[in-house]
């Protein structure tokens, strides 16, 4: 800018000049000098339209320097084909990997919902504080509503043109198609006028729908499941479905690319007002202190979000009034997959880890990147050196290094996004597709829009800019001198600042490779002994069956009978010796728990538990320790409760724990009158926290799991088990399950993530041994003619060899004890999966860091093995 | 592109267009270099004062013209020792001169041509 100020003054004072010379020539023709002023002027025409005009014809001279730029860089990457060709190759290997894993958790957490205008559409939660004591039921999510909270927010606010509630996945069997459960949504009855979705055939719920609790009775199918359990049928509508035992009237089916407002696909939707016929035995509509329904506002035009909030805080300030024991406060959101507080602050970590690892993988990408150019950039030296003599500006070359490092990257970018955004659609639809079979498949779009366009081109100039800058500063600040009189050879050890630079960025791309391997080591070493490990309970041949009766419209009566038959039935399986009941099964990844206090104190102990029949303890293979077993006479309403051994120590240490007292958050009082071995029952690599039973209940037949011991093969087991109950029940939706199967619930995320962080460690270890081979090969090629001296002047080749190693591991070591640091600093996230083997266990701290040295000195052996053969006849004599 | 052809009595001053300019620049720089009113007063003169050129329009062309390499600029004392940019043609300038002077002759044969019948028949 500075420069073209400068030449703007320069042009001014020549049309100074030129005017002056002008009115000169016209004095001597005689003019007045005013009149001969004058007609200078007039001549010149306008003299700010000149000085515009030319500006433009400069600017046109910057534009065609940037476009000569492009030009001399695409040449100067052409003439190295090979450095070119695998700069772009990593780089597009990095960016196309991270745009993926973008697109994924775009998918997830920043798409707007696929409704119309879906700007418009809000979602509210609810944060619930309570002063002193308080509880709340809740169903789905603590950010949900009750039926009388919503209907107050719908009610009395000014800012939505609808606002809607919907139970999401609500469970129920269908009668007469697969026995597996599937989810639809209980809404209220603006929902699909709220969302804007107008059904495809038939009509959606009217205000008249949702007036009577339980007395309107009907559905709205979605396409798939009209299309797979009703073949298409045009007719549909007006016929009858039976959900859960209660038949309902099909009014309509939705479009075929609405599939609900959640990640997991409804495949119906019913009146929100018949949920306790869909549910029997349990009203949630009267319940004015449970979260179960999620909220969705469509603003009116011309409102913000913050005058809605603002609008919606009033409508709770008054619930608070009416609650003095809570204070209620809003979350409103854009809504989206996860747009409530408490799925944020799960989402929102872990999408930043998952990204920071791959974002890992594109720094050492970059990295050899920068390693690649600096060690051309060393050769171009001369070049440069050459330009900065003649007079070149600094900047001018920086900027023209720079235009060719942003053209690698952006070839490299735009491979890798293409390759990325072609790869992972199928990718994820291939993964969602095989998962296991009792998980629902997910409505997750993982195609690619303007965010991840925009995270592509970010990542990508950021790349460019991240690489490019350090060899563009590096080789413009050239010792002109030397350089132009050197032949650009340096000795091994040189202490020049781009020697250094080199072994900086090698030595960062070893820790972050140590970081990922180590990450992945610690996983593995979880997993294996997740298998190995004694869960303390007998976990061969049993099998488990869970029964949701509850949700298959079983009241408590129906389900207790039920559930009696089929025991009798089982128990006379072939090869069944045992059949137990519990509320939850274990490891089955479902878990109560309770605050617990002794008497006479204030402290709450969290304490674990669950509801077993009798036979749950020798089913298992779990003895009592001390005192006795429950009797079948006892039910919830019995005193009786069995502790866990370290439970027992913890709470009365060095004490008889039989005969003590617990009581529960309700106040109950119980009486320990057992003590049971220690279990890895609710949590896998954990035996010892605190665990309690209760005696089972004809409550609990609602909803539990149901226990046997088989001798004969599963498969049949299964199998009689199903026919068993089915016989009772034709409709009923039972699954069963070997206990070790259970065991991969467990396994499975850490499963996930050692994989993941495995292949991105394998990744990183291969391109972090690329740029050590590279950074010693180039060393070495670069300091022949040292190597030669040394050698004439008697050196023993392999302390030769042994210096140039030496050189190279001193930046491997050094990343290599950084990365075990961080490692050591983070490795407490991981805890969570690895199943009783510490944050630090020492194989994997030992292990990985020898693994990944050996690998670095292989890389390094290689070059370092070519000083051997430098002949210093040879050597010296090419001078 | 090119001036309007006309007689002298019929009209006093020629409007020039921009690839004219550029031209004459270079055929006026061929006789050595000369600062930017030389230049004007150079093209006026030859031309008998017909071709009048707006004196400000000469900027730009110039700039142009070094822009493309075609002229260089330095600085020097002019014939009253006052100091002055001189613009001289530089060797792709003499070049391109070759060119432009060569396209010009053929274009004023061709448009000649095509002007003398319609001559012929209005008399």
């Amino acid at each position: 800018m500075k420069r073209r100020k400068r030449m703007l003054e320069l042009l001014e004072d020549e049309i100074r000049e030129h005017l002056e010379r002008e009115t000169q020539d016209n004095i001597d023709r005689g003019m007045s000098p005013e009149d001969a002023r004058y007609a200078a002027l007039c001549k010149f025409g306008s003299v700010r339209r000149v000085k515009e005009q030319t500006h433009d014809v400069w600017s046109l001279t910057f534009l065609e320097q940037f476009l000569q730029d492009i030009l001399f860089g695409v040449r100067m990457l052409g003439r190295s084909p090979s450095v070119t060709i695998a700069a772009i190759l990593a780089i597009a290997l990095g960016v196309g990997i991270n745009v993926g894993i973008f697109s994924v958790m775009n998918g997830l957490a920043l798409r707007l919902l696929p409704v119309p205008r879906a700007r418009e559409v809000l979602s509210i939660s609810q944060i619930l504080q309570f002063h002193g004591r308080g509880n709340r039921d809740i169903r789905n999510n603590a950010g949900y509503v009750s039926w009388s909270e919503y209907r107050d927010y719908r009610d009395h606010n000014h800012v939505f043109s609808g606002l809607a509630a919907y139970e999401p996945e609500a469970q129920a069997t269908l009668a007469g198609g697969s026995s597996r459960q599937i989810l639809g949504t209980l809404a209220s009855c603006n929902y699909f006028d709220v969302l804007e979705e107008h059904p495809a055939l038939g009509r959606s719920f009217i205000d008249a729908d949702c007036s009577t609790p339980g007395g309107n009775a009907v559905a709205v199918l979605s396409e798939a499941m009209w299309r797979n359990q009703f073949g298409a049928d045009p007719a549909i509508i007006g016929k009858p479905i039976v959900l859960n035992r209660t038949p309902f009237t099909v009014i309509g089916v939705a479009h075929s690319g609405f599939v609900g407002t959640e990640l997991f696909p409804s495949d119906f939707w019913i009146p929100v007002t018949m949920q306790s016929v869909l549910e029997p035995g349990w009203n949630l509509l009267a319940k004015d202190n449970a979260s179960w329904l999620a909220m969705l506002g469509r603003t009116r035009p011309g409102f913000t979000i913050d005058e809605v909030r603002a609008d919606l805080d009033v409508i709770a300030q008054r619930m608070n009034h009416r609650y003095p024991g809570r204070s209620v406060s809003l979350a409103v959101r854009t809504a989206r997959f996860f747009s409530s507080p408490e799925e944020r602050q799960f989402l929102i970590p872990v999408s930043s880890v998952i990204l920071a690892a791959f974002a890992l993988v594109l720094l050492i990408a970059c990295t050899n990147v920068t390693n690649l150019l600096l060690a051309r950039a060393s050769v171009r030296q001369k070049e440069m050196a050459l330009r900065l003599s003649l007079g070149a500006a600094r900047g001018r070359l920086i900027r023209q290094l720079l235009t060719e490092s942003l053209l690698l990257s952006l070839a490299g970018g735009i491979l890798g996004s293409v390759i990325a955004c072609c790869l992972f659609g199928p990718l994820v639809r291939f993964v969602i597709s095989h998962l296991p079979s009792d998980f629902p498949p997910m409505a997750l779009n993982a195609a690619p829009d303007l965010h991840v366009l925009l995270y592509a081109l970010l990542l990508t100039l950021g790349t460019g800019i991240a690489f490019g800058m350090i060899p563009a500063l590096q080789s413009t600040r050239a010792d002109l001198n030397g350089s132009l009189k050197g032949d650009g050879t340096y000795p091994v050890s040189g202490k020049g600042s781009g020697r250094f630079l080199l072994k900086a960025l090698v030595g960062s791309q070893v820790a972050v490779c140590m970081v990922l391997l180590l990450a992945a080591g610690l996983l593995l070493r979880g997993l294996y002994y997740a298998q190995t490990v004694d869960p303390g309970f007998e976990i061969k041949g049993v099998a488990a069956s869970f029964l949701n009766l509850r949700q298959q419209g079983y009241d408590q009566p129906h389900a207790t009978q039920f559930v009696r038959q089929f025991t009798e039935k089982l128990h006379g399986l072939p090869g069944v010796t045992a059949v137990a009941q519990a509320e939850n099964a274990p490891l089955a990844r479902d878990l109560s728990e309770d605050g617990f206090m002794l008497p006479g104190q204030s402290d709450r102990i969290p304490i674990e538990y669950n509801h077993v029949t009798p036979g749950y303890f020798s089913l298992l293979g779990i003895s009592i320790a001390r005192g006795r077993n429950f009797t079948s006479a006892e039910t919830h309403a019995a005193p009786s409760i069995i502790v866990t051994e370290s439970t027992a120590q913890r709470l009365w240490p060095k004490r008889d724990p039989l005969g003590k007292i617990l009581l529960d958050s309700q106040g109950h009082q119980h009486i320990v009158i057992g003590v049971a071995q220690d279990a890895q029952v609710s949590h896998l690599g954990e035996s010892t926290s605190n665990y309690l039973y209760y005696p089972f209940g004809p409550e609990d037949n609602a909803r539990s799991y149901v226990l046997i011991r088989y001798g004969a093969s599963f498969g049949d087991t299964a199998k009689s088990m199903t026919v068993a109950a089915h016989s009772m029940d034709r409709n009923l939706a039972i699954n069963v399950t070997q206990m070790e199967d259970y065991l991969e619930l467990w396994r499975a995320p850490s499963r996930i993530v050692a994989g993941l962080s495995g292949s991105l460690g394998i990744l990183a270890l291969l391109l972090c041994s690329i740029g050590v081979y590279g950074m010693v090969s180039f060393s070495v090629s670069r300091s022949v003619r040292e190597i030669g001296i040394r050698l004439a002047l008697g050196a023993d080749k392999r302390t030769v060899v042994r210096h140039v190693l030496w050189q190279a591991m001193k930046p491997v070591l050094m990343g290599g004890a950084v990365g075990v640091i961080l490692c050591g600093l983070v490795s407490n996230l991981l805890t969570s999966m690895m199943f009783g083997i510490g944050a630090h266990d020492p194989v994997a701290f030992i292990f990985v860091p020898c693994f990944l040295l050996s690998i670095a000195v292989l890389a390094t052996l290689l070059p370092a093995l070519r000083a051997m053969d430098v002949d210093p006849a040879v050597t010296l004599r090419c001078e | 592109m090119l001036p309007r052809m006309s007689t002298k009595e019929e009209l006093e001053k020629i409007e020039l267009l921009q690839g004219t300019l550029d031209l004459l620049i270079l055929r006026t720089l061929q006789l050595g270099p000369l600062h930017g009113h030389a230049i004007v007063k150079a093209i006026e003169f030859r031309s008998d004062e017909v071709l009048q050129v707006e004196q400000g329009s000469l900027y730009p062309a110039l700039h142009r013209l070094i822009k493309r390499k075609w002229i260089s600029v330095e600085e020097g004392t002019s014939e009253n020792n006052r100091r002055a940019k001189f613009y001289a043609l530089t060797a792709l300038g003499k070049k391109q001169l070759r060119i432009e002077t060569t396209k010009w002759e053929r274009l004023a044969a061709a448009i000649a041509q095509i002007l003398r019948p319609a001559d012929s028949e209005g008399r």
